[in-house]
């Protein structure tokens, strides 16, 4: 097992560096007009030479990244060009946030989608027919669309819930249930159509299996052959669908987090992608990559746990 | 199979988890609607500083955040008007080459600096290498000199008559000499306005929170407590704040502001920017059409500009034919319907100038803009001229606009000062005359300007006739900001601004 996690590890930091190199020529192949940008539209060329200069433009390019990869292994992600702040401060304060909400979004979804999925699997008839039914609307309203239905009608007309996050430091733990709450939902209600819909189809599967048969016919009672056999084999299926959705998460979130003003990485990665602003979107592409690097591996250990073939191949 | 119970249970433990959050969060929201003194004031702003120290400041809607914690030396009035702030009192030499300042002696900083003349020097010379967004306020400024203890000379390499707004903005913004150049200024700002900040509760790119300064020398600036500037990009989160009690004034646009107006908040609208077309390439360069002025104007007849600012921009706005503001001086009341529509007289114009065959112009593609360029293409084609519209334009427009890539541009451009306007759109070094198209004529009434003083603004009136006749720009109209707020407070709008200043903010009476 520890083999099998540290060649995970390997291959993941193999990963990380191909995406820093790609994602850091792409971006500072095109930066040509970034110190134009910071200086608006009055600045002279002089000006702009000298900005270009500041922010080490004029240096070649693998040497600025070599010199990006030092750092970073440091800890240090530089600064943003706008700001001056240092981009590991950013992430630290961001994803809390943005990590609390899916974190919690994808809790829940596991919790819901798994009852719902196997309700729909195990009775079929009409429970089976709400969740088919229930998939494809929720996989038809978007979770930002969502989440304008909730803040109207919870926040605005009832005043359930404040509108925008009240996070803030010298807000208490509430604040967080309270600012979270209806963006999980809206997170939430596409994971768990789509979720136990994945998990139902596996369920199934794994019924129709020649061994559940064997196991009826020893006089094994159904709800053993569910939870101790049918649920086990039919976890990977769920578990792959999980970490897909965690991973499409992070991009459903920006908008989310827009629309809920929540601190997170959403209004970050949006507002350095428009400015250009190179260290913090280096910052949140190393952010995503690793996220998805460790979600993976994680997958892959409970995988190897339930089913040891896995672990094996 | 017996699941029903447990899908049941399922059900129920859902629902009574969303319930129990439902129930503790009426508690919270309706804690903050009702638990907010009257003297705090929380402002939605659009985006948030990048930096603190003074020299990063910016214009605009991104001046506000710094007049919490910064005075300048100049004051501007909601109606531009300048009046004594920091300085007491200012006067150009002869020549409008030098400017000497009187300054207060009873200011100090929040961290017990005493702002004096060498406090100001100290903050133009700062502000004149800091490299910020605005360094251009001060490119006509040579040297700061010391006169005495009160006193400081500005000297100018050339008249420059927007100086004296300029120390009413960023470039006026004084901070603490000693935090100048510090790291701690980019994140803490120190300064002698009447709010400081209040570090702890302040987080980047989410909110600001300020106090107000103990012993502030001007109480009549100073109006509130506390003020909280909490950072809403998104329009729709900020007309949900707005609505919900969150903030008590934020900055919308047409379309969310029926909503703010559903929902009995008040406005508070401004004209801040004019819309149109942009003409870029008046010698021909390019697009050799564009170098015949009858081309040029029979585009600006071409535009029934009142239907379009009703359609498109839900009649916020002023149809105008001038890129001059209304308040900038420059400003007449004969050239703002200069074209009106006239479809008959745009085809006639063509002809005369012997494109009877059809123009063709291309324009970038912007996504802020599109209903409006389709409805200019559409518009334009009515009277035989062909619109392509292009790529879209990316966040490195700037450098493609210099580059030349553009001959013509829908744009929506600040309407500032006569100077500053024609910096902007008008002289050679202006970015948005890539072409640097010029004549002799225009010249001389460009330097008139300049050298103008006073009279700056009367004598931008011609500079203003002259583009308008010449039909460098197709303007269609000015557009209003709409600026909500609640019934908890009087907002005054700021000529120029989309954001009031702070000091126009009062509890309501």
């Amino acid at each position: 097992m520890i083999r099998f996690i540290a060649k995970r590890l390997g291959s993941g930091l193999v990963v990380l560096l191909v995406v820093s190199a790609l994602t850091f020529f792409l971006l500072y192949m095109s930066s040509g007009s970034i110190a134009r940008n910071i200086l608006g539209d009055q600045a002279s060329a002089e000006q702009v030479a000298m900005k270009e200069h500041e922010l080490g433009l004029d240096e070649p390019l693998v040497a600025r990244y070599l010199a990006w990869v030092g750092d970073a292994l440091s800890g240090n992600l530089g600064a943003s060009w706008f700001s001056s702040e240092p981009v590991a401060n950013s992430l630290a304060t961001r994803i809390p946030v943005t990590m609390t909400m899916v974190f919690a979004a994808m809790i829940l979804i596991a919790i819901c989608a798994a009852l719902i999925g196997v309700a729909a699997a195990v009775k079929r008839g009409w429970v089976d027919r709400m969740v088919q039914v229930g998939a494809i609307i929720g996989d038809s309203v978007p979770g930002f669309v969502i989440g304008v239905i909730l803040v109207t009608l919870l926040a605005i007309q009832l005043g359930l819930f404040p509108a925008t996050s009240t996070i803030s430091p010298d807000a208490g733990a509430d604040a967080w249930v309270y600012s979270m709450a209806l963006p999980v939902i809206a997170l939430l209600i596409n994971g768990v159509t789509g979720g136990a819909q994945q998990i139902r189809s596996a369920v199934i599967k794994q019924l129709e299996r020649d061994y559940v048969r064997t196991l009826r016919s020893r006089g094994i009672g159904e709800r053993e052959i569910l939870f101790k056999h049918v649920l086990r084999s039919a976890a990977p299926a769920g578990l792959t669908v999980l970490s897909l959705q965690l991973i499409g998460m992070l991009g459903g979130v920006v908008i989310i987090e827009q629309i809920f003003a929540l601190p997170g990485m959403g209004p970050l990665a949006v507002t350095a992608t428009g400015q250009s602003d190179l260290p913090v979107v280096m910052g949140v592409v190393m952010y995503t990559v690793v996220v998805v690097i460790v979600v993976n591996l994680l997958v892959d250990i409970l995988n190897g746990w339930l089913n040891p073939k896995v672990r094996v191949s | 199979m017996k699941f029903g119970p447990k899908a049941a249970a399922a059900a129920l433990i859902l629902s009574a988890s969303l319930a129990l959050t439902a129930c503790g969060g009426g508690a919270a929201a309706g804690g903050a609607a009702a638990g907010a003194p009257a003297t705090s004031l929380t402002l939605g702003i659009v985006q948030d500083v990048r930096s603190w120290d003074p020299a990063q400041a910016h214009v605009g809607h991104l001046l506000q955040p710094y007049q919490a914690v910064y005075d300048t030396l100049i004051l501007r009035e909601p109606d531009g008007k300048l009046s004594p702030m920091l300085a007491t009192a200012w006067k150009y030499n002869a020549a409008n080459t030098k400017l000497t300042v009187d300054l207060r002696t009873d200011v100090t900083f929040s961290d017990g600096a005493k702002f004096d003349a060498a406090a100001a020097k100290a903050n133009l010379d700062h502000f004149k290498q800091g490299n910020g967004p605005q360094m251009a306020q001060l490119n006509s400024v040579s040297d700061v000199a010391v006169v005495d203890a009160d006193t400081i000379d500005i000297n100018l390499t050339t008249p420059d008559p927007a100086l004296e707004y300029f120390l009413s903005q960023a470039a006026g913004l004084m901070g603490s000499p000693k935090a100048l150049g510090t790291d701690g200024i980019k994140t803490e700002p120190v300064g002698s306005g009447p709010y400081v900040m209040d570090k702890a509760a302040t987080v980047k790119d989410s909110q600001a929170v300020f106090t107000a300064r103990k012993d502030y020398w001007n109480k009549d600036l100073q109006k509130f407590q506390k003020l909280t500037l909490k950072v809403l990009t998104d329009p729709t989160a900020r007309t949900n704040a707005l609505v919900s009690g969150q903030v008590d004034a934020t900055l919308l646009d047409p379309k969310t502001g029926k909503q703010a107006e559903g929902a009995k908040m008040k406005l508070a609208a401004n004209e801040v920017d004019w819309q149109g077309l942009i003409l870029f390439d008046r010698d021909g360069a390019k697009n050799p059409a564009l170098q015949n002025v009858k081309v040029r104007q029979a585009i600006n007849y071409a535009f029934d500009r009142k239907t379009i600012l009703d359609q498109v921009m839900l009649g916020q706005g002023t149809p105008t034919s001038q890129p001059f503001g209304k308040a900038s001086g420059a400003w007449t009341e004969g050239l703002e319907n200069y074209y009106s529509y006239d479809p008959a007289k745009a085809k006639q114009l063509l002809k005369e100038a012997g494109y009877e065959n059809g123009v063709t112009l291309e324009v970038p593609s912007i996504p802020d803009f599109q209903t409006q360029i389709s409805v200019v293409q559409q518009q334009l084609a009515d009277v035989g001229i062909t619109l392509k519209v292009g790529a879209a334009l990316t966040n490195t427009f700037t450098s493609d606009v210099a580059a030349q890539k553009y001959t013509t541009m829908y744009f929506s451009l600040f309407q500032g000062q006569p100077t500053v306007a024609i910096n902007q759109i008008i002289s050679t070094k202006a970015l948005y005359n890539p072409f640097k198209n010029a004549n002799p004529e225009l010249d001389a009434k460009i330097a008139a300007v300049r050298n103008g003083g006073a009279d700056a603004g009367k004598l931008a009136q011609d500079v203003n006739k002259y583009v308008v006749e010449q039909a460098w720009f197709a303007p269609l109209f000015r557009v209003n900001q709409m600026y909500y707020h609640n019934a908890k407070v009087d907002v005054t709008p700021q000529i120029q601004q989309a954001v009031p200043s702070i000091y126009n903010y009062s509890p309501a009476k």
